[in-house]
């Protein structure tokens, strides 16, 4: 399940590399810290280096935590997604701009069949049931501390909707348009303008209602952008000074 | 009426309900289908009760009608439903009392619809811009400013407007509303978020709107008007609510905003004139009693009625492309005045309120306003 990392990050067996074969793990750990991470300095990495010593799973914790990383080890496979992920983006963040032109030159010279090879074909089987799919959203919505739900589908639904609000790049692009931060309104100074007599109903319904009221903004706003388009075509005032008389 | 009442006896038919409202109840005029109920403070609750007393002093001949003679009256017209209400600027108007407020039942065949309601100035209302100015940048360029108003936006009774207009403009600006000022310009996509109805009434119907109203109106779009009709340059003096403020734009004293009122001008009025005398035939067809001549209505689904309420909405689609078209001079007055586009001024609308107008509201009532 980390085929892609790996490779992007240039491991020397991405397809056969098993996050359960603890000696594969710590070397992995180890690796991409010497490789990519480089949290810490070279000569300050002899503990973590040290994959056979008895207390190397109480260091690798401390690297975590100096990581910020916010997988519990419990999770293992989550933590090395993140860990590659994590790789991957200082990779990226320290070459972006060689990255950015290849990526420029990939998409003028293969464009074609794109669709076939870069998908593969696990994506492109994918069914809802899918059990793999299934723990993915599972895990995904861990990560991002959503409550979990029994329909997976539902879950999938509420991290998309976290991802393009929060995450995206157009998310984080209007925040640093509107340059001023959004005012936040404590919940409790939210007039719903009824009473459910449950406190944490009133609570949840006024959420509802702030959800629904930003969904119509957006709508608005769409709708204010077309009108917009329209006006460039038909729009054309027009004053004429010479028609104006002051009355008495 | 076989004798008149004294004020005494008047005023054992309103009874204090707290500081601040009184109950009209029925019998206090004749034919009461609901009570009465109004809202004062200490000032208005002297004027309200001085008027009834110089009109109980007189026996109730010459002199106009008191403000809760009026809202009684209203109160005993053919399918009004819950209370004739007196909003706190309530004094004595033309049929209703100014700033009376009644809801009708459509659902009944009696229920009326009455032109007094509305009123004249059929959708008149306030309109505020704001700017990102300050007090201090407006005041040394406030002569110029003010004459850049002026010469945008003509003033007084006989007043012609800046912006060309052809029969066929205007006949589509009474249909369309503020969809028209949309369409050719004159008004800012956002706008029309921050009006009631979104600027724009669907029943308009332009053929119910008379050759004499369209006439009156032609020229004068884009102006204001006299009487107690203004556009003024304001300033945020204290700020209430900064959570409500602040989405509305205005986030501290000192800063500029510009309010403006004015409604649908002669057309508006002739519209209603013409409504009046064609319900007088109306009235009499229909054999509809009410207690004052001024109160002249037709059933609202009477001929009479459906008519007046398809002009009336013209006219109140008049009235916001009135009102855009002045917002629209407004900003280039501005912008002439301090070099820079409306848009970098920030002259968004924050709201549009009408005080004059009928609307056909959920729980399938019928309501009017009216107010200032």
């Amino acid at each position: 399940m980390y085929r892609r990392k790996l490779k992007a990050l240039g491991h020397h067996h991405p397809e056969s590399f098993d996050v359960h074969n603890d000696q594969e793990f710590r070397n992995l750990v180890v690796w991409l810290e010497d490789q990519n991470i480089r949290l810490y300095k070279i000569e300050d990495r002899g503990e973590i280096r040290d994959v056979k010593s008895s207390e190397w799973l109480k260091t690798f914790r401390k690297y975590l935590d100096d990581l910020k990383c916010p997988v519990d080890l419990s999770q293992k496979v989550s933590v090395v997604d993140w860990l590659l992920a994590h790789a991957v983006r200082v990779e990226y963040a320290e070459n972006a701009e060689k990255y950015n032109n290849v990526g420029q030159m990939d998409q003028s010279n293969q464009t074609e069949g794109l669709g076939e090879s870069s998908l593969d074909d696990s994506l492109m089987n994918l069914t809802v049931d899918n059990p793999d799919l299934k723990a993915g959203v599972t895990s995904l919505s861990r990560l991002f501390s959503l409550p979990q739900h029994p329909d997976h589908f539902v879950l999938l639904q509420a991290v998309r909707s976290l991802i393009e609000g929060k995450l995206s790049s157009l998310a984080s692009k209007t925040d640093k348009k509107s340059d001023k931060k959004a005012d936040i309104i404590p919940l409790h100074k939210v007039d719903l303008g009824f009473d459910t007599g449950d406190s944490a109903v009133n609570e949840a319904a006024k959420i509802i209602r702030l959800l629904h009221v930003t969904e119509l903004r957006e709508l608005q706003t769409r709708i204010n952008e077309a009108i917009v388009a329209v006006q460039a075509i038909t729009a054309n005032p027009k004053t004429d000074q010479s028609l104006g008389r002051v009355g008495v | 009426m076989a004798h008149h009442r004294t004020f005494k006896e008047e005023c054992s038919f309103i009874d204090r309900l707290d500081d601040n409202s009184f109950l009209i109840k029925k019998g206090f005029v004749p034919n009461m289908k609901v009570e009465g109920i109004f809202y004062i403070n200490d000032s208005l609750e002297k004027l309200m009760f001085d008027e009834l007393k110089n009109w109980a002093g007189t026996q109730g001949i010459g002199g106009f009608l008191p403000g809760v003679k009026q809202i009684a009256n209203v109160a005993a017209l053919p399918g009004i439903v819950g209370r004739s209400v007196g909003l706190p600027d309530v004094h004595s108007g033309y049929g209703f009392a100014i700033g009376n407020m009644a809801a009708f039942d459509m659902s009944l065949p009696e229920a009326v619809v009455s032109p007094g309601g509305v009123g004249f100035d059929i959708n008149c209302g306030v309109r505020l811009l704001r700017t990102n100015l300050d007090e201090k940048d407006v005041q040394p360029v406030k002569e110029q400013l003010a004459q850049s108003l002026f010469d945008h936006i003509p003033v007084g009774v006989g007043s012609k407007g800046v912006i060309p207009m052809g029969a066929k403009d205007l006949e589509e600006a009474l249909t369309m509303g503020m969809d028209w000022s949309l369409r050719e310009g004159y008004a800012w996509a956002e706008d029309k978020e921050h009006c009631e109805e979104y600027g724009r009434m669907l029943q308009a119907d332009v053929d119910k709107v008379s050759p004499r109203a369209k006439k009156r109106g032609l020229p004068q779009l884009g102006t204001l008007g006299a009487g107690n009709h203004y556009a003024e340059i304001q300033v945020v003096d204290e700020i209430y609510n900064m959570y409500a403020a602040k989405k509305m734009g205005i986030d501290h004293p000192g800063q500029v905003c510009v309010m403006i009122h004015s409604g649908s001008r002669g057309l508006g009025h002739q519209v209603a004139t013409d409504a009046l005398v064609s319900m007088e035939r109306a009235m009499k067809r229909d054999t509809i009693d009410v207690n004052d001549r001024q109160l002249a209505c037709a059933r609202i689904n009477s001929q009479e009625g459906q008519d007046y309420l398809k002009s009336m909405a013209g006219a109140a689609n008049y009235a916001w492309v009135n009102r855009s078209s002045m917002t629209f001079l407004t900003r280039q007055a501005f912008g002439k005045v301090f070099k820079s586009a409306p848009d970098d001024l920030d002259m968004h609308v924050i709201y549009d309120v009408s005080h004059n107008i009928a609307k056909i509201e959920e729980h399938v009532s019928f309501v009017y306003q009216g107010a200032i």
